[in-house]
């Protein structure tokens, strides 16, 4: 009996995206394990699994066009859909380990110690080229803007696709508006030097001098998560009046925070305004 | 990881030294840069050398600062700064009116 055919990476390849874009992806890249020099050390791909070779990229589950477009801004904050794309980067890495015979390590979306993810899925995601990095700081598909993404570590030495050539922001409806307003929709929605979180300017077509205020940001996305509930017992704690206490614990604000940390991974990401107003995958979140 | 903790006045001391050298607030990060070309922030590890702390020390300063970073007001201002957002894109995008009072 003859060996059987080695199988190729390319074929290995194939066979991946394929099964991910059927289970839901829309976008499906490979980066290769040693281009994380950006990232900490400890942070990196290698650092997790030994021996990795490259880092599977999987991007979706975007809010729908019709979350996008809600006055109710509690609707988007309380129903966030990155879930389920941790759901499809669980069952890619079954996929590796079962059918093709690699390691595979999904990469959780929690955090380390110190509050650092396990790896940046930003800058796997640039990597794979499933987008590119914007002025807001999301990494945005060109068709898709803004998706969520997942990331599985392997020793399979798959293809790389590496970065993206051309880089989805700013769109051109940007570099307009930075020309007649001197502006851009996600700096004039949340600007820095007014109490917002972004800076930034258009140079050459590119955007420039980025400035990002991230614990500005925090009080943003996690503001009915666990850095809000830490703030809010903060208060407690240090109120000597019984009544006044029991006004802070009960109230609202407070309230509505432990409910959101029961809704766990799905209620995670909660300000969406730099990306509501983003030209970048408009057509794609537009319906009739 | 313990819930022992962090002597107050070496945070007070260090705070804005960690903060600085971190990704805490990201000032001219440049981003259109190919990936390893960038300036990025340093890991605790690098900030611990140059500020002769230990690296778990960096940590703890680190985490709590961005914390620490602003008051509760801040949070408030959040959920309004979220409200009044939303509501203008889609009066401005979908031509959504406000209800007369």
């Amino acid at each position: 009996m003859s060996a059987p055919a080695a199988v190729s990476f390319e074929s290995l390849k194939d066979q991946l995206i394929e099964y991910s874009r059927r289970s839901g992806a829309l976008v499906v890249g490979v980066a290769d394990a040693d281009a994380f020099g950006d990232a900490p050390e400890g942070f990196r791909p290698g650092d997790l699994l030994p021996q990795a070779r490259s880092v599977v990229v999987l991007g979706g589950a975007p809010p729908r066009a019709g979350d996008w477009i809600s006055p109710v801004v509690e609707l988007q904050e309380t129903m966030g859909t990155s879930d389920r794309i941790n759901t499809l980067g669980r069952k890619v890495a079954h996929f590796i380990e079962d059918r093709l015979g690699y390691y595979a390590l999904f990469v959780p979306p929690g955090v380390n110690r110190g509050e650092r993810p396990f790896l940046s899925l930003m800058l796997a995601a640039e990597l794979a080229g499933c987008g590119s990095r914007s002025l807001a700081g999301p990494i945005l598909h060109p068709t898709y803007g803004m998706l969520y993404f997942t990331a599985i570590i392997t020793t399979a030495a798959l293809p790389v696709d590496g970065p993206c050539a051309e880089s989805a922001c700013p769109a051109p409806a940007c570099r307009d508006m930075w020309q007649s307003e001197g502006t851009v929709p996600c700096v004039k929605t949340c600007p820095i030097d007014d109490g917002g979180c972004l800076g930034g300017e258009i140079a050459d077509g590119r955007f420039a001098a980025p400035r990002y205020d991230r614990a500005r940001c925090t009080t943003r996305v996690y503001n009915h998560w666990i850095p809000g509930f830490q703030k809010g017992l903060e208060l407690a704690l240090a109120t000597d009046d019984k009544e006044k206490r029991k006004m802070i614990l009960y109230g609202s604000a407070f309230t509505r925070t432990l409910w959101s940390i029961t809704y766990s991974a799905s209620n995670q990401a909660q300000c969406f305004e730099c990306m509501r107003v983003c030209p970048v995958g408009l057509e794609y979140r537009t319906k009739k | 990881m313990t819930f022992s903790y962090l002597d107050p006045e070496i945070y007070k001391k260090y705070r804005d030294a960690v903060i600085e050298l971190s990704n805490s607030i990201q000032v001219d990060i440049n981003e259109h840069l190919p990936p390893g070309q960038r300036r990025r922030g340093l890991s605790d590890r690098e900030i611990a050398e140059r500020l002769q702390l230990d690296e778990a020390t960096v940590t703890e300063i680190r985490a709590i600062a961005e914390r620490d970073y602003y008051d509760l007001a801040e949070w408030d201002r959040a959920i309004e700064f979220k409200r009044k957002a939303c509501r203008e894109y889609v009066e401005n995008r979908i031509g959504l009116k406000r209800k007369k009072p």
